[in-house]
């Protein structure tokens, strides 16, 4: 077993398990604030990629600036998604809520279709070929940023729930709502933030991956499937269980992809939710969510 | 329905049993025109996919995307049986839900313990796993390419020889007289002591339990009951098609079966039907592409969560309930109709 494409392939898992860490955080998040699973959040993912794709190839911007742009639209989509939509179902019944952000995800999806079909797009710029080579390791020089705004996203999400004030409030009305509203913290103006932290999340995850993998329609589709899978493994409104059980598919999936058929690993983040959901339903880390 | 006809079980049994013949006769009424005997098996198709899930979703309030893996997994089983193990059509029919029900078995055991949402979330990630098995798996499934030139099934008359299903019109009294049957099935089950318990759970689940209900077995029991009918209309319908590949396990068909509930309203058995008549023969009024009516699609989910969560169905049944209330303020009226339960709006 050769030592380098090992390291080579925990370390392409980690670029996976980043990303996947990002939307699932984000979908963790919203749900715990909000009790509403967001079915339309892969289609942010999907937008933060179709947007960098534009910046990049068509607009001429770097990669730093297309991140950074990206982010700021997606955050103020995220409040207009809870102003519009999700403040209007909040605490209206669950199925509301998912049947809506199931409608908003097939305007987008097939919007997106409709308008530039599915073949994928590839960014090509400076960053497309460039790698970083260290002996016998070689490593596209996207990955190691994608990895990089990823860690720089953790902490910061980190740092905004356990430091600042508004972190503070949103991890206390997850945890218990009623409690929240007594000690006075305005519900709303959490959850605005919440939604617009976790859509934001989702389209930092869309730009930082653009130049990695082809940018197509359906590729948030295809994703949320594991960040969902992720968010039942992490337990639901787990915020940390979700980035670790990201970064641990991620690794796991990448591994086996190395020795065995695609089909496996697809289905392994699926396996993992079942035998949880069979031995430990509240999740590897969390406290049970019942209704 | 007219409001007399569901008033007097003599007409409504008269009315029921002139649809039947009605639709039995369609094929030598039309004419056998091709293009309505392929709309009446679309119907007939989504009328049991919907009301199953109707089932689920309306009756016992779970929310539930997994009836298209159900579908696509009884359509791969009885492809599988038939073409590779020589099978013929009914039995792998049979083995074809069978296994769709034992698929439902296990994802509703594992994440109904913990609750509805849980349930949803894995339902969803069960379809869009099947899908991507029956594109990668390619040793069983033979992958993107699916399975061309599944064979016409045949019906062995006792002393009348062999029935050869391949005509359009075959196909359309198959799969419509199943529909018939499965359709009867959930209607019993719905106005059964069995769908007052599940309504019961989904109504309030707590209070429910407290009257002996065990939630989880009414809820399995649903599931298991809508894969069975899925999975059998799954094996059918490809054998009309003739193929089988991955697009059997397409989100366009949930997405589908949801707006037909949601718009007919959850809990409504007429609601639903209704509306499945409506958008099964709609694709082919709005000449959109597809996209553009999956579009349509979701802006009509999103507007009807907004403004009208029950539906047509719902918006009727609260006119009726608003009609009984005016008239038992009137007068001293008896009470409603026993056989017409009041609704659950969700």
């Amino acid at each position: 077993m050769d030592a380098g494409f090992l390291l080579q392939l925990v370390i392409n898992g980690l670029v996976i398990g980043v990303i996947y860490a990002l939307i699932a955080m984000g979908l963790s998040l919203i749900f715990g604030v909000l009790e509403i699973v967001n079915f339309a959040h892969g289609e942010f993912y999907m937008l933060g990629a179709m947007a960098a794709w534009f910046l990049a190839s068509q607009a001429g911007f770097g990669y730093w600036t297309t991140v950074a742009a990206v982010v700021i639209v997606a955050l103020a989509i995220g409040v207009l998604l809870y102003e519009g939509l999700l403040g209007a179902v909040e605490g209206k019944g669950f199925e509301r809520s998912i049947l809506l952000t199931l409608g908003l995800s097939m305007i987008l999806q097939n919007g997106a279709v409709y308008l530039f079909t599915t073949t994928p797009k590839m960014i090509s710029n400076s960053l497309t070929y460039s790698q970083v080579v260290l002996g016998s390791f070689r490593m596209p020089t996207a990955r190691i940023y994608a990895l990089v705004v990823g860690l720089l996203a953790f902490t910061g999400l980190w740092l905004v729930l356990h430091r600042s004030k508004i972190g503070k409030a949103m991890r206390g009305v997850s945890q218990n709502r009623d409690a929240a509203l007594m000690v006075g913290i305005d519900p709303r103006a959490v959850a605005r933030v919440a939604v617009a932290v976790g859509v934001g999340l989702s389209g930092l995850a869309g730009a930082a991956l653009a130049p990695v993998y082809a940018v197509h329609p359906l590729m948030g589709f295809a994703f949320v499937f594991k960040a969902f899978a992720i968010v039942i493994i992490g337990g639901l409104g787990n915020v940390s269980g979700a980035a670790i059980a990201a970064l641990a598919l991620g690794v796991i999936e990448t591994l086996m992809g190395g020795f065995l058929p695609m089909v496996m690993v697809d289905a392994v983040a699926f396996m993992a939710m079942i035998a949880i959901l069979l031995f430990r339903p509240m999740g590897l880390f969390g406290r049970g969510v019942r209704v | 329905m007219s409001e007399r006809a569901a008033e007097s079980p003599v007409l409504r049994m008269a009315v029921l049993a002139a649809g039947l013949v009605a639709l039995f006769l369609l094929p030598w009424l039309s004419g056998n025109e091709e293009y309505l005997m392929a709309l009446g098996v679309s119907f007939a198709l989504f009328a049991v996919l919907s009301s199953g899930l109707n089932l689920v979703y309306g009756y016992t309030g779970l929310l539930s995307f997994a009836q298209v893996g159900f579908f696509g997994i009884g359509a791969y089983t009885a492809a599988l049986l038939v073409m590779d193990l020589g099978w013929s059509l009914w039995p792998a029919t049979i083995v074809a839900g069978v296994l769709a029900a034992a698929c439902g078995a296990l994802i509703g055991y594992a994440s109904l313990r913990l609750s509805r949402h849980a349930f949803a979330i894995v339902s969803l990630c069960f379809a869009l796993l099947c899908g991507i098995l029956a594109r990668d798996w390619v040793s069983l499934t033979r992958g993107a390419m699916g399975m061309p030139g599944l064979p016409a099934p045949e019906f062995g008359l006792p002393g009348a020889g062999t029935w050869r299903i391949e005509r359009p019109e075959d196909f359309y009294h198959l799969l419509m007289g199943y529909a018939v049957v499965a359709l009867a099935i959930i209607y019993r089950v719905m106005h059964s002591r069995l769908g007052r318990a599940m309504r019961a759970i989904k109504l309030n689940e707590a209070l429910a339990q407290s009257h002996g209900i065990n939630p989880l077995g009414y809820k399995l029991l649903a599931l298991m009951l809508s894969a069975v009918l899925a999975g059998m209309a799954g094996a059918l319908f490809v054998f009309y098609l003739t193929i089988v590949d991955p697009s059997v396990f397409d989100f366009y068909y949930t997405e589908t079966m949801l707006i037909m509930v949601i718009i007919g309203g959850p809990g409504s058995f007429w609601g639903v039907l209704a509306s499945t008549a409506i958008l099964a023969a709609l694709p082919d009024v709005l000449r959109f592409t597809t996209d553009l009516r999956m579009v349509l699609y979701g802006a009509i989910l999103v507007v009807a969560m907004l403004l009208f969560p029950g539906g047509i169905g719902g918006w009727l049944n609260r006119r009726r309930m608003a009609r009984w209330k005016a008239a038992t303020v009137g007068t001293v009226a008896s009470d409603p109709q026993p056989g017409n339960p009041p609704p659950g709006s969700s």
